[in-house]
């Protein structure tokens, strides 16, 4: 039975009664950096959308609680089936931001060559993040197949589905939900519960007194979490990785948290969010409460917080240079990827393609649309 | 370098957006991703930062404009170029100096294809056609001169006439209950014309009755025979060919003042401007050398350029050289109309609705009422070059030809 009101373990003053986070002050300070290093992607990336240099992005800021404590809980090994706002999960393990900006400019090095719109990452190593998909939901379904699919073949991997407030409507959450729990499959899902569905308040979302509770219907153990607590997030994911790993079956986490920005580049949240909404959650920034620890703990101060920020900005920069700078992708890839051996009607269109370009020039950039 | 800042989509498919500030001025140094300028676009209020280190020269853009999206909205000097993250969606074509928006572009000439299209991408193609530009007359910026949307929109901006369709001028709404709508386009260059026209041309015009019940017959059997050849025919190719035997007829309806020379000129052809209501106004594509065609040949000619007029796509050397125009109101209503003539011709001819009424035929047995077919016709000339008694025989003898439809092939 899912708590009505969301677990938190961190107090105002920085204490964290009856939790021992059992890590040192290097884990300590990677959790604390990913999620400073995650906001200053996000803030760049804005950036980067407004003056026209890519075409989209999708604001990530109040979240990185809840993405960087669940990645923090969570293995290497283990597969991440994320939403669309989950920057802070491939930058916790490892994943350097400029691999990332590679996508944010659809680039010759973009792990999907420019073929995806911006925020549609994938990435095979440090961790396995699976392609992130738009059509709100899909990922939660497939997070459950492959799990099923490990359960099968015994080997040790779990998998995340993320996704938001909105995805709980989607029919891939109840189908997903639901075999995940006539199975038993090591799956965690992590309900995002960010306030707002794009627009849609979560008041018009359900009728139901909570995400988590949704999980009783399954039969799934549905838990409530603060989403701007580090520890809180990182705890419940830990639990529900363990069950997962003992046979005991998926978990439905919810995170209670929200998103301090527009759902995407494309719209204006002030038209819909309240003011006040907006003013008491930037007083629980998920940075800042969890600075509260370090600071208190002994593992953070002034000094290392501005040195820590800096070197944030700076690698995010640097990594936007990069990867405005990469050339776009070669006309080549159109046809490549698609068959391991070219058919011969490809090849031929190829190479008319090619001649085209050889005898006409290849054609100019795009003149500042989006491009879909 | 100069990088030539020009307004980026912001959301998903905005078309433009109003300056609402400007947060810099001129002259300011500016630091990579410092707020700019805000602009409201229809789905939200942003700041646009600056896309690199440096100095502002030049705000292209006042506070309330509503600027395209890839316009020049600001120009910004960096220093060095080598290390600078140009926008990589903002053509920074830099050449030194302040380069304006407006300024018409002094590169050559658009590069062709061998099949004689122009190079440009697409999205330059979708403006040129929304803006009404010729792309054979915009020089391209692009590698090998390829045209670019920017080029395009600097073109137009430059004043550059519309060559065939015209901008869906946004309308903005003003209090009160009134649209206002920016008067510009098709329907700035129809206005001038009808202005030039009217008011360089005394008209006068002449209306006449046509019995056309034996054109209406004549008509379903060509309609029949068109329509196994995939050819649609209306009345008009019929109206064509008459007017064009009449103004073999009348030919000093078929011509124009040469003001230069000052001397009157009659054409010893016929090229019809044909009056076409498109979704962006009255365009006037005109068909050559009518006399020398037949009317299924007129048909399907006439519903090929109709077609591509409707649908922006004539091109504009099809829409100059009339020597005579006809207009075509009978598909919409209205018993009679006094056409304004397509200046610099002579006359206009103006057809209008078929009906049925009563009518007096004479027989063996002595006047009889039948119910008969008629339009009426009115023809506008210029009182200048010509004489109401010309514009009244042209109209008896047009009657003549299609009251007895047999007599077109004479």
């Amino acid at each position: 039975m899912a708590s009505r009101t969301p677990v938190s373990i961190i107090e105002p003053d920085g204490t964290t009664p009856g939790y021992d986070h059992g890590l040192s002050s290097g884990e300590l300070l990677r959790i604390y950096s990913s999620m400073v290093l995650t906001r200053a992607f996000d803030d760049v990336c804005i950036k980067l959308q407004r003056s026209g240099r890519i075409g989209f992005s999708i604001p990530n800021k109040g979240i990185e609680a809840t993405q960087v404590g669940c990645a923090s809980a969570l293995s290497p090994d283990d597969w991440f089936f994320p939403s669309y706002r989950d920057f802070g999960m491939p930058l916790y393990h490892g994943v350097e931001p400029v691999e990332m900006m590679n996508n944010m400019f659809g680039n010759a090095q973009d792990s999907a060559r420019g073929r995806q719109m911006p925020v549609h990452f994938s990435f095979v190593d440090p961790i396995r993040l699976v392609s992130i998909s738009s059509p709100i939901g899909t990922q939660i379904p497939q997070a459950v197949g492959a799990a099923r699919a490990f359960q099968m073949r015994g080997e040790d991997h779990l998998c995340l589905a993320s996704f938001g407030d909105g995805g709980t409507s989607s029919s891939g959450f109840h189908s997903a939900l639901n075999f995940a729990g006539v199975w038993k499959a090591p799956v965690i899902f992590l309900c995002q519960n960010n306030g707002y569905a794009i627009s849609c308040p979560t008041s018009s979302q359900t009728a139901s007194e909570s995400f988590g509770i949704k999980g009783e219907a399954y039969g799934i153990p549905g838990v409530i979490v603060d989403g701007n607590d580090v520890f809180a997030v990182r705890q419940a994911v830990e639990q529900a990785a363990t069950r997962a790993r003992a046979g005991l079956g998926p978990t439905l986490i919810e995170c209670v948290t929200f998103r301090m920005g527009g759902h995407s580049t494309s719209d204006d949240p002030s038209r819909y969010v309240p003011k006040e909404l907006m003013e008491y959650w930037a007083g629980r920034d998920p940075i800042m409460i969890y600075e509260s620890v370090l600071f208190r703990e002994g593992h953070l101060d002034e000094a290392r917080k501005t040195q820590i920020a800096a070197e944030a900005e700076a690698r995010v920069d640097a990594a936007a240079k990069q990867a405005a700078a990469t050339d776009p992708p070669s006309l080549e890839t159109i046809f490549s990827d698609v068959y391991e051996d070219i058919p011969q009607h490809i090849r031929t269109q190829g190479e008319a393609a090619f001649d085209l370009v050889a005898r006409k020039g290849g054609a100019a950039g795009g003149g500042g649309e989006f491009p879909l | 370098m100069t990088i030539e800042f020009k307004l980026p989509d912001v959301g998903e498919g905005v078309a433009d957006g109003e300056i609402v500030q400007w947060l810099v001025s001129a002259g300011d140094r500016v630091k990579e991703h410092q707020a700019v300028v805000e602009v409201m676009t229809d789905k939200a209020t942003v700041e646009i930062p600056s896309p690199a280190d440096g100095q502002i020269s030049a705000l292209l853009a006042e506070a309330g404009d509503v600027v395209p999206v890839g316009s020049v909205i600001f120009t910004l000097e960096t220093e060095g170029g080598a290390t600078v993250a140009e926008p990589a969606l903002a053509a920074a074509s830099a050449s030194g100096g302040t380069a304006v928006a407006s300024a018409p572009p002094a590169a050559p000439p658009a590069i062709k294809t061998t099949t004689g299209k122009v190079l440009a991408v697409p999205s330059a193609r979708r403006v040129a056609r929304d803006l009404g530009v010729d792309l054979d007359r915009v020089a391209g910026s692009g590698r090998h001169g390829v045209v670019r949307r920017a080029d395009v929109e600097a073109f137009h901006s430059s004043g550059a006439a519309p060559a065939s369709a015209a901008p869906t001028p946004a309308p903005i709404q003003g209090s009160g209950g009134e649209t206002r709508t920016p008067f510009r386009g098709v329907r700035r260059k129809i206005a001038e014309a009808m202005v030039r026209s009217a008011f360089t041309a005394p008209h006068f015009t002449v209306i006449e009755e046509v019995d056309v019940t034996d054109l209406v017959a004549l008509r379903g059997r060509a309609k029949a025979l068109g329509a196994a050849e995939g050819v649609k025919v209306t009345y008009m190719p019929f109206i064509m060919k008459a007017t064009a035997l009449c103004l073999a007829r009348f030919p000093m309806l078929n011509g124009t003042l040469d003001e230069e020379t000052n001397e009157l000129v009659n054409f010893h052809y016929s090229n019809l401007g044909i009056a076409t209501d498109t979704p962006n106004g009255l365009l006037v594509p005109v068909i050559k050398a009518v006399e020398q065609k037949g009317v299924l040949a007129l048909a399907r000619e006439l519903a090929e350029l109709a077609e591509r007029t409707r649908a922006g796509k004539v091109k504009p050397d099809e829409l100059v050289g009339s020597t005579f125009s006809i207009t075509n109101a009978g598909n919409i209503g209205g018993i009679m109309a006094t056409p304004i003539i397509n200046f610099p011709d002579i006359a206009i001819l103006g057809v209008h609705r078929l009906m049925k009424k009563p009518g007096v035929v004479a027989g063996p047995d002595g006047d009889r009422i039948e119910v008969r077919q008629y339009m009426n016709f009115s023809i506008s000339v210029d009182h200048r070059l010509a004489d109401g008694a010309d514009g009244a025989r042209f109209l008896a003898y047009f009657r003549t030809l299609l009251e007895d439809p047999g007599l077109l092939s004479l």
